[in-house]
Formats: C-alpha cells, structure tokens, sequence
C-alpha cells in the first residue's frame, strides 16, 4: 500500500514539470528535474555518512536551495544565451538531455551505483486508515505534496509575480511590451522549479532507494501526467500528475508490476488521441 | 532599381507593354521616393515634437534593411496614420519606435531625449504603449489580469487607471472576469488596447488594429481611437484600412520600400490623385 506515497511522489515531480511549463521552454525543464532529484540524492547521502549526519528536514531545505540555485544557473548561463541565439526547442531539448546524462553520471562517479536509503526513517508501524495501510512518513509526504501544490497555486493566482509567470507563459513578447522584465520572472520560475524539483527528489528519496538513477526511473511518468494534463498548463500537470500515479499503482492489483508505466504511458497515448491539447489544455480561438 | 517590385508583376515576355509600364510606374515611385526623403527631412529639431524619427534605418536580418531612412514626427494630441503597400516597412517603423527592432541608423527622440536603444519596458516606463497587430492580449489570463499586467510597473494606480480604461471600453468592467482567450477578434483589440493604456501612455503605437475585424468593429475600433485621442493621447496607427483611417486621423505617412513618399493631411493624402493611384487605388492606369 505504498501507491498512495507514491503517488504523492509523482505528483510533486510532475506539478514540477508544471511549473517549468510556465516558461514556455516546454521541454528543458526536465535535465533539472533530474538535476535537483540527484542533488537531493546528495544530501541524502550526506545524511548517511556518520561524520555528516544532519536532521532530514535540515537537508531537505540545503537541497532545495541548491536546486533553486542549480536551476537559476542553468537558466542564466545557458538556456539565456540559446535563446537569445533563438535556438530552436528542439535543439534545446537535445542540450537538456546531454545535461541531464552528464549531471547523472557525475553523480555516479562521486557517489558509486549503490542503492542507498536515508538513515532514518526507514522501518515504520504502519498506521490504518480503512482498507488503506501506509508508514507516516507517506502521510507527511503526502501532506507536504498537497501543502506545496496549494501554495504554489496561490502564487500562481494571487501575486503580483505569479501573475507575470502566467503573462510570460501565455505570450513572452507581449509581456515584454508591458513593461514586465521577462528575464528575471524566467530567472524566478526556474529557481522555483528547481527548488520544487529538489524538494520532489527528497521526498522520493524517502519513500524509495537512493541512487543515481533515481530521477529518471520517475521521467516518463512525469512526461506522461504533463501530456495528459496538458502542456503548458500548471494545473494541468497537477491533475494530469495525480491520474498517472493511480493508474500506475493500482493497476498492480490487476496486472503484473512490470507494466506498471505501460499503462500510464497507454492512458497518455489515449489521451493524445482523444484530446490533443490534454485534459486541461486550452485550444486557442483563432480570430 | 532591382529593388522593391512588390505590387508589379513582371510578365515581360508575354506583355511587353505590361512590363514598360510597370518599369515607367517604378521609375516614378523612385522619384517621389528621393523628393520625398528630402522633403521629410526638412523638419526641426528634437525638441519641437513629442516624438520625432529622423531618417530611420532598421531590420530584422543583419545586413538587410527594411526602413532605409523614414521619417516621422509626432506632436502632442495629434494622431498619426501610416499606410503604404504590403512590405513597405509600416509594422517595422512602429515596431523600432518602440524599441523591438535596434535602429542602425537615424535618430529617435521622444520629448527631445534619445530613446533609440532603449528596451521596451523602459519605453513604457517612459509613457509609450504598443498595441502588436497579432496575439495581443495574454489568452489565459482575465480581462482584469490583462490589464494588470499592463500597469505591471505601477500596481498602485491599477485600480485608478482601471476607472477610467473602463470608462473607454466598458466591456473590459462588464466582462472583467472572463479569459481574454474566450473573446472575439474586435473584443480582444479593445483588451490590448486597454492594457497599452493602463499606464497612462502619452504615445500610444497601435499596429493594424482594424486588421481581420468584420466591418462594425473596424468602425468600432476607429471610434475608439479618436476617444483615446480626445482624452489626451497622441496616437501613431499603422493601418490597411487607408482610406478611413485617413479620415480620421491629423496626418498621414505613406511609406514605400521604408521610405517616406508622400506625407500630409489625412484629407490631403485622400484626395491627392497621385496617392490613389499608387497605394488607394489600383496599379492600374486609365
């Protein structure tokens, strides 16, 4: 009964993905998706070497930030220039690949191909809520998931920024015309997603083994809840987030565990046939 | 003269006659064009306009230009029509006044201080607002949003501004809920035209804002600008509409291959047989 954890887990990572949509730089996101999960997997390691030994929360905050600033750096440094070199998304999807390897297998060299998992934390009772049975440290995940995704959601509808993240998504150039500086909101959305990828990676850590593959595992999944959600949309990415993660877990109950991501990448493929632009994607009126 | 056919279409072998024609009315537009950039640049200083483009050179491909020496003046309260054939550069002399396109050459001044180089924000800070022709509201956003995102520099006069772009288009308070993506065409122009005006602009650039509108919004739209205008806005309107724009507006530039041919009165440029012939009307001689 660990789907419910799980679930939570790929909500967050996908309502990321959500957020890098905001950019409009649909694709790139994911190499700090991957970034922030392995810098997270840092910190949890961190967290099993006795000489290092710090509360769990106490990493979760470092690898939040470094993601953050993992994500602005990357955002500064090198998706800026490419735009301003009107670099085509496809290429720029290429570059994020090659990121994300190189970011991977860095990561491998420094920490080796073992499975780790965080010091504490790890044997649980489990707590009974009618049919359903889950360690705590599910249930904080999953309040710390739903916690997130509301705030988040209130930026987005509320704040002045959130506002312009919107305005930069919906129409870069016409954002800039109204005098909002695109750059910097860019600069905010990415160290948002990146400290939000970070924070995905924690909590994922602490539900499963930690290694350096970990955030990858998780990446089709999450392409899947942004597609069935609809590109480009943040809310999207939450519902369509929260969908593949059922559809994953319970359809062990039926089918074998191995196609477990079958079916959520089935469920996608059905999506795009029935409606393309996702399931709150806007088809936008032409005159 | 290899440049700038556009408008003609060159069947020489067939029509000999065709082609000597469409040779003696290019041989033409180039004179009116060399008089004409002589004339335009017979103007004053800086300081005797609100805004004032002198001999703009600009493009969007390193090496090939688009204006090639345009000049425009502006003054307070006045509106201000360009017209001209399909490629004439009207969208890229509005597009480099507001900074989106660097100026190569030539001078921009608005209230007699330089602004060439400048980036769009900071024109808007300056008081300059653009309305683009195409995808000119945020689709996802509300009306209110919208206009939000239009006093972005100035949140604290939002709701001060929003009473009196409501007084103008009043749909934007009746509607002020509702995602700009849901409007039609003419609905989505008084949107970007009431987010362009939310910060108080003293230029407002508006780019073909009549442009794919049925025929009651396009007369809708032109009423507008003249209310805009009467509430103390200069307006510089690039249009396809050219005969009822020149109706509305103080003066009017016509444009041909980014250079200024005929410039005058809005009555003027209507009635003047040269302007018919070559950008009203047809090609075709009598």
């Amino acid at each position: 009964m660990i789907f419910a954890g799980l679930g939570g887990a790929v909500m967050v990572g996908a309502f990321l993905e959500g957020r890098f949509n905001r950019t409009t730089l649909i694709i790139l996101q994911w190499s700090s998706v991957i970034g922030g999960i392995a810098l997270a997997t840092l910190m949890g390691l961190f967290g099993l070497d006795p000489g290092w030994q710090v509360p769990l929360w106490v990493a979760a905050g470092i690898a939040v930030v470094m993601g953050g600033v993992l994500g602005s750096t990357m955002e500064r440094y090198l998706w800026r220039p490419l735009r301003r070199r009107n670099v085509a998304l496809i290429q720029m999807f290429i570059v994020s690949i090659g990121l994300a390897l190189v970011l991977r297998h860095v990561l491998l060299v420094l920490f080796g191909a073992n499975r780790q998992r965080y010091a504490g934390f790890q044997v649980q009772e489990l707590v009974h809520i009618g049919p359903i049975s889950m360690p705590p440290r599910d249930l904080v995940i999953m309040a710390v998931a739903v916690v997130v995704l509301v705030l988040v959601a209130c930026m987005l509808q509320f704040t002045r920024i959130g506002k312009a993240m919107r305005a930069v998504s919906d129409n870069r150039d016409l954002a800039e015309s109204s005098g909002i500086d695109v750059d910097r909101v860019t600069l905010y959305v990415w160290f948002l997603g990146g400290g939000l990828a970070s924070l995905g990676g924690v909590l994922f850590g602490l539900n499963q083994v930690v290694d350096y593959e970990m955030g990858f595992r998780l990446l089709l999944l999450m392409f899947a809840a942004v597609i069935l959600g609809g590109l480009g949309t943040a809310y999207g990415a939450m519902v369509g987030g929260v969908a593949v993660g059922l559809v994953a877990m319970l359809s062990t109950l039926w089918f074998p565990a191995q196609l477990m991501q079958a079916w959520a990448l089935a469920l996608m493929i059905l999506m795009l046939l029935i409606r393309p632009q996702g399931l709150l994607g806007r088809r936008e009126r032409v005159g | 003269m290899s440049e700038g056919n556009d408008g003609i279409r060159p069947e020489p072998e067939e029509v000999p006659a065709v082609a000597e024609e469409a040779a003696a009315v290019q041989e033409h537009r180039e004179e009116v064009l060399e008089q004409a950039r002589a004339e335009a640049l017979e103007v004053g200083g800086p300081d005797d306009y609100l805004l004032l483009a002198r001999d703009l050179v600009a493009g969007y491909v390193p090496g090939v230009n688009i204006l090639n020496g345009c000049t425009l003046t502006l003054t307070e309260g006045e509106v201000v029509a360009i017209i001209g054939p399909n490629g004439a550069g009207k969208s890229t002399l509005i597009k480099t006044i507001f900074g989106l396109i660097p100026v190569r050459e030539g001078g921009l001044t608005l209230r007699g201080s330089s602004i060439a180089g400048l980036a769009a924000h900071s024109l808007v800070e300056r008081g300059v607002g653009y309305v683009p022709q195409t995808r000119n509201v945020f689709p996802s956003l509300t009306i209110e949003e919208n206009l939000q995102m239009g006093a972005f520099l100035r949140p604290k006069s939002f709701s001060e501004r929003f009473e009196v772009v409501a007084g103008l288009f009043p749909l934007l308070a009746d509607r002020r809920r509702a995602k700009a993506g849901s409007l039609s065409g003419g609905q989505r122009q008084m949107v970007a035209m009431g987010r362009a005006l939310m910060m108080d602009p003293s230029v407002l650039l508006l780019d073909e804002p009549t442009a794919g509108l049925s025929p009651i919004y396009q007369e809708e739209v032109f009423q507008r600008v003249k209310e805009v205008n009467a509430a103390g806005v200069s307006v510089i309107m690039v249009e396809q509409n050219a005969r009822r724009c020149l109706q509305i507006c103080d003066r009017g530039y016509v444009l041909d291959q980014g250079r200024n041919a005929y410039t005058g009165s809005g009555r003027d440029l209507l009635n003047d047989p040269n302007v018919i012939e070559l950008y009203l009307g047809t090609l075709a001689k009598g």
